[in-house]
This record gives C-alpha cells, structure tokens and sequence, in this order.
C-alpha cells in the first residue's frame, strides 16, 4: 500500500514537472516568435477623458520595417533588439525586450525621467517572466512581470506598467508627465500584436496621479521574408560588439543603486544622441561608461519595494 | 408721514446696495476659472494674459463676462455661464472676438455622466463663428445629438441668450 502511495507520489510530481517545463517551453517559443523581419504599423488614439473640456489629440499613425534579433538566448533569459528600416537601407537602432524567467529584479518608472528598482517577492514570480524593455541608447523604460497565457488557441503576455512619455510625444506634450501602460502581447498566425491600453496621468510629488486621458494602441507587426530586413542584419552584425559594451556597462549601474534618474540633456543633446558619436568611434567600455555617468544619477532609497 | 419718509429711505438704501452688489465683481469658483485660463490659454495662443471682470445689469447673476487683455490690449472676451442638464447644471464658456462673433466655446465642468457628447469639440464647432445676427436653433443650424439632447438643446439655448446679452452690453466692453 505505501509503495503504490510513493508510485503514485512520484509519478503525480513527474507529471507536474513535466507540464511546468512543457510550459515553459512554450513561453519560450511564443517570445521566439517575436523575432524576424516584419512590416509594423503603429496606431494610437485618444478614448475617454474624465473631464469634459479636454480636446483630445489627433490620432498617430505611422508604419516601418522591423528586424527583431534574439541577442540572446538562455534558458531563464531572452534578449530580442529590434531595429528599424527606413528606405530600405537606413537602420536605426530601435527598442530592445529582455525577457527573464521567474525574475525577482524590476524596474518602475516614476517620473521627471526617474526609475525605481525593485525586488519582487520570489512566490510571486512563480512561473513568470518579466518583460523590460529598454530605449534605443540602452537605458531603462518599463517593466513587470505575469505569466504567458496559452488558451483556446491564443499566445499572450498582459501586463501593466508606467513609463516616460513615449518617443512621438516626448518633445510635443507638458500636459501629463507618466505613461501608465497596458502592455498586451499576442502572437498571432501572421506575425505579433502589441496592444496597449494606455492612461495619460499627472504625477505629483505626494498627490494621488490624475488621470488626463485614455488612449488605444493597436501595434501590427506582420512577418516578411527576412530578405527585406538584410540591411538590419546586416547593420548589427556591424555594431553588435559595441552594444554589447553598453550594456554592460549599464548592467553596473543596474545592480547597484535602487534609483536611477537621467539627465534630460547633457551639452544640450539627450542621451542617445551622444551614442552616435561613440558607436561611429568604437568606444571603449570605458568611454561608455563615462557617458553614463555623465547622464546618470543613483541613490539607494530605503523600502525600495514599498514604492 | 414721517413712517412713508423712513419706508421710502430703507426702499432706496435696499435697491442701491442691490444694484452696487450687481456690479461688484463676483469672485468665480477656483476650479472654474482654472478651466476658464486653460481654455483662453489654448484659444488665443497665449499664457500671459488677465482678465477683467465686467459688470452690467444685463448679465445674468450666476453668469461672468471678463475682458482678456494681454500686454495692455484687450484681445478678446469670455462669457462663462451655467445651463441645464438632464438632472443638474453645467458650466461652460463662450470666447469672442473683438468683433463679438463667436472664437470658440466649451464645456468646461459636466455633472453627470449621461450626455457628456455636448463636450465634444466636434459638435461645439458649429456655433464658431456666430454673432448678433445668427440666432443658433437645436435641429437647424445645429445638429441634433442623439442621447443628449436635453444637454445639447440647452447649451444650444445659452448660446443664443449670450449673443443677445454680448450684444446688449456691448457699449460696456
């Protein structure tokens, strides 16, 4: 009787085992399927405002070329860069997804272009994988963590998290400051959908966030025969050692404060713009490192993760 | 005699306080004016600008009209009035010209949550460009919307009672 429990046991534990690794693998294979040459089209609109003068904002809508790379490929990490084609032979070095297996390390942002880190409890992340995403010179803007959902024929990954305001309204708007973002990652027949279903909010220091506006983000991103993409390929195969660089050297900033806040602009140009320079150069880790510092400012806050 | 001469100089304290209080300069909620600068901020393309509070018998007691000046010159005038919902009252403003034709209007402040599509900018358009001579109808000049029309007929109401008092107190402007 008490063999046939410990058979019994033990085989419950294998199967158990094995669903959790069988999960995993698909996890895997759905972030996998977010890299290649796709045609994207981006579009995003203002929804509901909870105060009746607010006039909402035109509609954005613009399209590109994308190569999404796996920059690295761990069994508890995936690294994907994606880069944009334009006229077919310009690339531009675009975001970059890290994605980490029951990951307890996150970043929020908060805001005037500051990140706290965090640590998640290590129950919570059960199963997980946190998404962080990075802007096109390395430095932090989003994360959080969930489980991938693989149901009734669907592969997606939801999660919601505040950033800075994004690239097309950066430098256009002053009248909200965070941009709490609802991240819906779906892998579909054809390619990928980001969508987001975002909230616009004034933050104050010591005030509850006031919500400006709503807005839908419906991101396409449809696969091509990697063809089209060649000139991305072929532009990272070129740069990749020197990107590599930075992130490491942003890796050292990373691990040891639980603050980071970046200057908006140093000699009047922002961060990525002084990139340029140091990727035409090759610069040393050193070089690199030097020009963070320069934008970079840490501190070690107490109760980090109450934040 | 004596009590018809007392009543007589009580009747005429009474109505000139009355009539002094009218054309006190009434202080306006601080939410509201907030949205009253954030409207002429966006309307007139300027951040520096004041206002100043103009008084006639004409003007309704819950209603303000204020002058918009701007390094000395005025450039424009803001009627900010009150009108009726389905249950309740909202507030919203109407921007002239210097010529009093209409620059643009808003629905600053809405109080419940059914008809809230008279905010829309879209619908708000039609009364651009307005003055003495238009007389704005719900259902003729301007469309009706359908699961607000209680909202929209009575701001469509107060805009055409503003033209009439803008009008009226003019020579005051």
């Amino acid at each position: 009787m008490k063999r046939l429990f410990f058979l019994g046991l033990f085989v419950s534990l294998y199967s158990f085992q094995s669903f959790a690794q069988n999960k995993k693998q698909q996890d895997i294979k759905s972030i996998k399927e977010m890299c290649g040459c796709f045609k994207v089209n981006f579009k995003y609109t203002e929804t509901f405002a909870p105060e009746i003068d607010y006039e909402k904002k035109l509609d954005y809508t613009s399209g590109a070329l994308e190569w999404a790379e796996l920059i690295e490929d761990k069994n508890n990490k995936l690294s994907i860069q994606h880069l944009l084609v334009i006229k077919d032979t310009m690339v531009i070095k675009h975001w970059r997804q890290d994605w980490l297996y029951e990951n307890e390390r996150v970043f929020h942002y908060d805001k005037d272009n500051k990140w706290v880190f965090t640590d998640l409890p290590k129950d919570d992340v059960k199963g997980q994988w946190t998404q962080l995403v990075y802007q096109v010179d390395d430095s932090p803007r989003y994360s959080g963590s969930a489980t991938w959902i693989h149901a009734d024929g669907k592969n997606y990954w939801e999660n919601k998290s505040d950033s800075p305001l994004p690239r097309r309204e950066y430098s256009k708007r002053s009248d909200y400051n965070v941009l709490s973002r609802g991240n819906r990652q779906e892998i579909t027949a054809n390619g990928w959908i980001h969508e987001q279903d975002n909230d616009k909010l004034i933050r104050k220091n010591g005030q509850q966030d006031v919500l400006l506006t709503q807005e839908k983000g419906y991101n396409t991103y449809v696969r091509v025969p990697n063809e089209e993409c060649k000139s991305a390929k072929e532009w990272w195969k070129n740069n990749n050692k020197f990107w590599a660089k930075v992130r490491t050297s942003w890796n050292k900033v990373y691990t040891t404060e639980n603050e980071l806040q970046l200057a908006k602009a140093v000699e009047n140009k922002p961060l990525f713009m002084h990139f340029y320079d140091l990727e035409k150069s090759n610069a040393t880790k050193k070089e690199i490192s030097a020009l963070i510092k320069k934008f970079a400012t840490t501190k070690t806050i107490e109760n980090a993760s109450d934040h | 005699m004596r009590r018809i001469i007392k009543n007589t100089i009580l009747a005429v304290v009474f109505l000139s306080c009355m009539l002094f209080s009218s054309f006190v300069t009434k202080k306006i909620p601080e939410k509201l004016q907030q949205k009253v600068n954030a409207a002429i901020t966006t309307a007139y393309a300027t951040e520096s600008f004041s206002l100043s509070g103009v008084s006639h018998t004409d003007i309704p007691q819950k209603d303000y009209v204020f002058k918009i000046i701007t390094k000395g010159k005025t450039i424009g005038y803001a009627y900010v009035g009150e009108a009726n919902s389905m249950k309740n009252v909202f507030n919203y403003v109407v921007l002239f010209n210097m010529d009093l034709s209409i620059k643009k209007t808003k629905v600053l402040i809405y109080r419940e949550e059914h008809g809230r599509q008279i905010g829309a900018q879209r619908w708000l358009k039609q009364f651009i460009g307005m003055n003495a001579t238009d007389k704005p109808n719900y259902g003729e000049n301007i469309d009706a919307i359908s699961g607000a029309t209680i909202s929209a007929k009575s701001m469509t109401i107060a805009v055409n009672g503003v033209l009439t008092t803008i009008t009226a107190i003019k020579n005051s402007l």
